[in-house]
């Protein structure tokens, strides 16, 4: 898994972390019950500071998506494979929207636009 | 506010030059300051007379409620410092150093030492004056980290390391570094370090905490430039 953060992005690292994560759960390398690495681990292989790890870690169970239990470590939740996974949906659709509509105004007809979303289907499934 | 470190109109004069005028500075416990500034903007002053190596001309200095020239003997085995350069003999091996350290740290942790040394294949037996660079550097990140003090104090530690190896060292201390009730303060010209490993950014400027700020709240190094860039000259 890439837990590198990019100190060139406007979002903090603590977000970038937190979306990491998320990614990592939404396509199954964490599953539900599974334990996210310590704190300590996390700051050491993404090179930023305890607090940052530790907000991230809090933003997603603010979210439902992990559970901190004391002392023993923090889980990916029953239901936390599903809601990582509507809520990469929600954000990568509101991305597809403002990307399609750019492609639209800058005079991509509709249909070749499909062409492409199946093309990429396509790749996928293969 | 009670921080781990409570700096209070802290004024230094070096012959007719004024270092440090007036500085305010608030280590809050659990958190890391990275200290920026340009060469001679008076960050190594600052750390001499944190560690009570000089004496402030007016002002005041607490480290976890101690004064570091009146209480430097208690303050010693409660403040991790690594220096800019090794202030070690260069015929010391970093076993000589650490025997010679373990009985000045009542919470000096074997268990932290032979992890680090282990993780950074510290040269145990070659004395160093024949350590490069990185070596030194890690051999001194362990005196500091191993005796699990209340004020971690790095001045320039990770300068001149090759990005590798400054990662590898990066790793370790946030590893092994105890931030819970304590308090770090890293000196280094480096904003992306300061981007990656700081809670909070001081920049000094004349003498004096001239901007400071939450990386949380900065959009990643351009900020963090713009903001040094401001206050510097």
């Amino acid at each position: 898994m890439d837990w590198t953060v990019d100190l060139s992005a406007d979002a903090p690292p603590s977000r970038q972390l937190a979306r990491a994560l998320l990614d990592a759960i939404a396509c199954g390398d964490l599953a539900a019950g599974d334990q996210l690495p310590s704190v300590r681990q996390l700051a050491a292989k993404s090179l930023v500071n305890h607090n940052t790890v530790a907000r991230a870690y809090r933003d997603l169970e603010h979210m439902g998506i992990v559970r901190g239990h004391n002392g023993l470590g923090v889980f990916v939740s029953p239901a936390g494979p599903r809601i990582a996974r509507d809520e990469r949906r929600a954000g990568t659709l509101a991305e597809f929207r403002r990307a399609a509509g750019e492609a639209l105004r800058a005079g991509h007809a509709a249909d070749d636009l499909v062409l492409h979303v199946s093309k990429l289907r396509i790749r996928r499934i293969a | 506010m009670n921080g781990i470190v409570e700096v209070h109109g802290l004024t230094k004069r070096l012959g007719r030059r004024t270092v440090l005028q007036d500085l305010d500075l608030s280590l809050p416990a659990g958190s890391i300051t990275v200290l920026l500034g340009s060469n001679g903007a008076g960050k190594s002053t600052l750390a001499r007379l944190l560690l009570g190596a000089e004496r402030p001309d007016r002002g005041t200095i607490r480290i976890a409620g101690l004064d570091p020239l009146r209480d430097g003997k208690e303050l010693r085995g409660r403040i991790g410092f690594v220096p800019d350069h090794p202030d070690v003999y260069d015929w010391m091996t970093s076993s000589d150093l650490y025997e010679f350290l373990r009985p000045q740290y009542p919470r000096w942790s074997p268990a932290i030492e032979a992890r680090l040394v282990a993780r950074w294949s510290v040269p145990e037996h070659t004395r160093f004056g024949e350590l490069s660079r990185g070596e030194a550097a890690k051999a001194m990140l362990v005196a500091a980290l191993a005796p699990q003090p209340d004020f971690y104090l790095f001045d320039e530690a990770f300068e001149g390391l090759d990005p590798l190896v400054r990662d590898d060292v990066l790793a370790g201390v946030l590893e092994e570094i105890e931030l819970d009730g304590r308090a770090a303060l890293v000196v280094t010209h480096a904003l992306d370090l300061a981007v990656r490993i700081a809670d909070r950014v001081a920049v000094l400027a004349d003498g004096r905490v001239a901007a400071c700020a939450d990386v949380e709240d900065l959009g990643g190094v351009r900020d963090l430039k713009e903001l040094v860039g401001s206050v510097s000259r």
